[in-house]
C-alpha cells in the first residue's frame, strides 16, 4: 500500500520519494499490517502527532481496515483545520 | 462619548453623525449590518437603485487589544444573490473605524450624475472630495497615490476598482493590508457594485484624535483577552508554527484535494495531482525564494499571522497575500497549477476589485462555455483584461459566474442563489454542501465554520460518528454568525473549540467592553437573532426554500474519483432553518 505523509509528519521517515516538496510517498508491504493504526505504529508516529487520516480518499480513524494498493494519508496535528464536523469518520469495529 | 453612526447620504453629499441608537449598543459586525439593513433596506429593492444602502461595521471588540480581532463587516442587498449580504474582511480600516467610536457607516442615496467621490472621515468631520481622476484606475497605484496624498500613519482606505464601475456583481469592496497594498476584502456578493452605484469610490479614514474603544469593565475584559490569547498560543493550528502560520489558508490545498474533494476544471473533478504544485507548503517555499513576507499579519494584533506578501523574484511588485480559496479558484478550477500564474490573475483581481472566488468560478463557466481553454493561464488573464477595457465581454465576465454561464450556454454552473461555490465540492463533503445551499449568503464557506456543536450545547450532544447533517450545519451556521458579530477572526475558532476556556475568554471579553453578563450559553442564541432577521429580509426579497438547493448537477454527476453525488434530501435541507 502507499502511504503518503504531509508536513512535519515528512521528518518521521528518511526515505521516501518528495512530490512538489509537500508530501513523500511510501510504499509499504507488510503483511501484518491491518488497520492505519498498524501502519502509524510501523512509521513511529504516535497517535497525538496525527490530525487528520484519508484511506482513499475517506475521512477515516485509526480503527479503518486497509489492505494493498490502498493509499492512506496522514496530515500532522498542526494541520488539523478541516471542517471535520462535516465528516463521517470512517472506522471499522 | 457614546459610539456614534455615521449617516453619508450621497444624494445631497451630506453626513452626519448619530448617536448610537439604545437598540444597537450591544450589536457589532455582521450583526449590526444585518440588522440596519434589514431595517432600512426595502427587501425588494433594485441592489444598485437609491434605496439600497451599504453599511460598514467593525465588530465588538475590534480596535481594543483583543488579539486577531481586526475584522470588519460590510452589509446590504447584494446584486449577485439578490437577497441580504455580508462580506467582511480582515484590515487596520476596522481597528481605526472603531477607535473613533464609529459602530458604523451607513452610505445611502446616489449622487446625481456621473460624477465620483472619495470621502474622507476624521474624528469629527466628513469631506466629499471628487475623484474622477482615479476612475478607470487600477487599485494597486491609487492606493499608493492615496497613502501619499493623505498621508500614511493614521490613515486606512477602502475602495472600489474599474469592476465596480462596470457594477458588475463580482466587485468586491478593497481594503488596504498593512503594506497599503488593496488585498484585503469583503469581496463576495457585489457589494462594491452597491458603493459604486452611490457615486462612492473611496473611503478614507484618520484617526488622529480618536479616544479608542470603550471599555465598560476593564478587568473582566483584560482576564477574557487573556483566556483568548493563550488558548491561540497553545493551539497546534493557531500557534506560532502551526500550520496557518507555516503555509497561510491554501494549507487546505493538500487536504481537501486528499479529501477528494478540490473542485478540478469546473466542478468536473475533485482531485488532481498537480495541486501539490500550488499547495500552502509549495507557497511558503517559493515566498521564501523570492524574497516576500511569511508569517505576516493582516491587520495589527493578530496572533496566528495566516498572511503573507506574495512577490516576484527580488521582492519585487508585491500582490499581498493568496488565499487558498483565491489559489484554487483561479488555479485548480481553471486546471491551473502553476503559483506564479494564479499569484498574476490574483493581482488584477485585486487591481480591478474583483471577488477572487467568483472570478474564478466565473473564468472557469467561460472555458467549459469554450471562451478558452481549461489551464489556458494567459488566456484567464486575457479574460479579467476585458473587463478593464470594459468590453462587452468584460461586463458579462464581471457580473459572474451564473450571468457568464447562461451567457455562454453552460449547465454546470456551480452557484447557490448566484453565488458562485467556494473551494469544497458537497459531494465529497456533503456536510458543507448544505451550508452552501442554506445560508442566507448564498455559496459561502465562511458561513458555517468551526466550533464543535458539543462545545456550543445547542440542540444536544452530537455523536461526531453519527453526524445529522442539517443539525450541524445548522449549528455552525449559529456559531458563525455570532463569531461575525465580535470582530474575532474566524480562524480562532480552531483554538476555542478545542480550549473550552478560550471559548469562556471571548465571552468575557465581549462582557468587558459592552458591560453585559452574557454567558457562553448565549452565543448560538446571538447567532439565530442574526441568521433570523437575514432570513426574514430574504422571505420579503422573494427567496422560497426552492431557493435553499444546489444546482442540479451534483444530484446527477459522479464527481470522479470517488464518484460521489449529493444524495442530501430536500426535507433535510429545508429542516435547517
Amino acid at each position: 500500500m502507499k502511504v503518503k505523509l504531509f508536513g512535519d509528519l515528512r521528518e518521521k521517515v528518511e526515505r521516501g520519494e518528495v512530490i512538489g516538496g509537500s508530501s513523500i510517498i511510501l510504499t509499504i508491504n507488510d503483511p501484518k499490517i491491518e488497520t492505519v493504526f498498524d501502519i502509524v505504529q510501523k512509521l513511529s508516529i504516535e497517535e497525538t502527532e496525527i490530525s487528520h487520516i484519508f484511506v482513499n480518499g475517506k475521512y477515516s480513524g485509526l480503527k479503518k481496515k486497509v489492505k494493498n494498493n490502498d493509499l492512506v494519508a496522514l496530515f500532522p496535528r498542526n494541520m488539523g483545520l478541516l471542517y471535520k464536523w462535516y465528516f463521517n469518520r470512517d472506522e471499522d469495529e | 462619548m457614546v459610539k456614534r453612526i455615521l449617516r453619508i447620504d450621497m444624494t445631497n453629499l451630506k453626513a452626519e453623525f448619530e448617536d448610537l441608537p439604545e437598540e444597537y449598543n450591544t450589536l457589532g459586525g455582521r450583526g449590526l449590518t444585518s440588522t440596519i439593513v434589514a431595517k432600512e433596506v426595502p427587501p425588494t429593492c433594485n441592489p444598485l437603485g437609491i434605496h439600497n444602502k451599504l453599511v460598514f461595521a467593525p465588530g465588538i471588540v475590534t480596535g481594543t487589544t483583543a488579539p486577531t480581532s481586526g475584522r470588519i463587516s460590510v452589509g446590504g442587498k447584494s446584486p449577485l444573490t439578490g437577497g441580504i449580504k455580508e462580506a467582511n474582511a480582515g484590515t487596520n480600516f476596522a481597528q481605526r473605524l472603531a477607535r473613533m467610536r464609529i459602530a458604523a457607516i451607513i452610505v445611502e442615496g446616489k449622487v446625481q450624475g456621473n460624477d465620483y467621490y472619495l470621502v474622507k472621515i476624521t474624528n469629527d468631520n466628513v469631506e466629499f472630495i471628487k475623484t474622477d481622476i482615479w476612475v478607470g484606475k487600477g487599485l494597486y497605484n491609487t492606493y499608493k497615490e492615496l497613502f501619499k496624498e493623505f498621508g500614511d500613519k493614521k490613515i486606512s482606505i477602502c475602495g472600489v476598482g474599474i469592476a465596480a464601475e462596470l457594477r458588475g456583481a463580482m466587485a468586491g469592496v478593497s481594503f488596504n493590508d498593512p503594506e497599503g497594498l488593496p488585498s484585503r476584502y469583503a469581496g463576495r456578493g457585489g457589494l462594491g457594485a452597491v458603493m459604486a452605484s452611490k457615486g462612492l469610490k473611496f473611503i478614507v479614514i484618520d484617526e488622529t484624535g480618536a479616544p479608542g474603544v470603550e471599555i465598560a469593565d476593564q478587568e473582566v475584559f483584560e482576564a477574557g483577552i487573556t483566556k483568548v490569547r493563550d488558548a491561540l498560543l497553545a493551539h497546534d493550528v493557531t500557534k506560532k508554527g502551526g500550520a496557518l502560520n507555516l503555509y497561510g489558508t491554501s494549507v487546505l490545498v493538500n487536504i481537501i484535494n486528499e479529501a477528494q474533494g478540490l473542485p478540478q476544471n469546473n466542478f468536473s473533478s475533485g482531485q488532481d495531482k498537480r495541486a501539490e504544485k500550488i499547495s500552502g507548503e509549495a507557497k511558503a517555499e517559493a515566498i521564501k525564494k523570492n524574497g516576500g513576507v511569511r508569517p505576516h499579519f493582516c491587520s495589527p494584533g493578530c496572533i496566528i499571522q495566516c498572511s503573507e506578501v506574495w512577490t516576484k523574484p527580488g521582492g519585487k511588485d508585491p500582490v499581498g497575500v493568496l488565499e487558498y480559496e483565491s489559489v484554487w479558484a483561479l488555479g485548480a478550477n481553471c486546471g491551473i497549477y502553476d503559483l506564479n500564474i494564479i499569484a498574476e490573475l490574483n493581482r488584477a483581481c485585486n487591481d480591478l476589485g474583483l471577488d477572487t472566488i467568483e472570478t474564478g468560478d466565473t473564468i472557469a463557466v467561460a472555458m467549459e462555455g469554450g471562451v478558452i481553454k481549461f489551464g489556458d493561464g494567459k488566456g484567464a488573464l486575457g479574460l479579467i483584461e476585458e473587463i478593464r477595457k470594459k468590453t462587452p465581454l468584460g461586463r458579462i465576465l464581471a457580473n459572474g459566474t451564473q450571468f457568464t454561464g447562461k451567457a455562454f450556454g453552460v449547465t454546470r454552473i456551480p452557484v447557490v442563489k448566484g453565488q458562485g461555490l467556494p473551494a469544497y465540492d458537497p459531494r465529497a463533503i456533503k456536510g458543507i454542501g448544505v451550508t452552501f445551499a442554506t445560508t442566507p449568503m448564498g455559496a459561502d464557506h465562511t458561513a458555517g465554520y468551526a466550533i464543535a456543536p458539543e462545545i456550543m450545547g445547542v440542540g444536544g450532544k452530537v455523536d461526531p460518528r453519527d453526524p445529522k447533517k442539517a443539525e450541524i450545519s445548522r449549528n455552525l451556521q449559529l456559531a458563525t454568525a455570532a463569531l461575525d458579530a465580535t470582530g474575532y477572526c474566524l480562524f480562532i475558532a480552531f483554538a476555542i473549540l478545542d480550549i473550552p476556556e478560550g471559548l469562556q475568554g471571548v465571552v468575557e471579553s465581549l462582557n468587558g467592553v459592552l458591560g453585559t453578563s452574557l454567558t457562553v450559553d448565549d452565543v448560538p442564541l446571538i447567532g439565530k437573532q442574526i441568521i433570523d432577521i437575514e432570513r426574514e429580509f430574504n422571505k420579503a426579497a422573494g427567496f422560497t426554500s426552492a431557493h435553499d438547493r444546489l444546482p442540479e448537477f451534483f444530484k446527477d454527476e459522479q464527481l470522479p474519483p470517488s464518484n460521489e453525488v449529493f444524495n442530501v434530501s430536500d426535507d433535510e435541507l429545508d429542516s435547517v432553518f
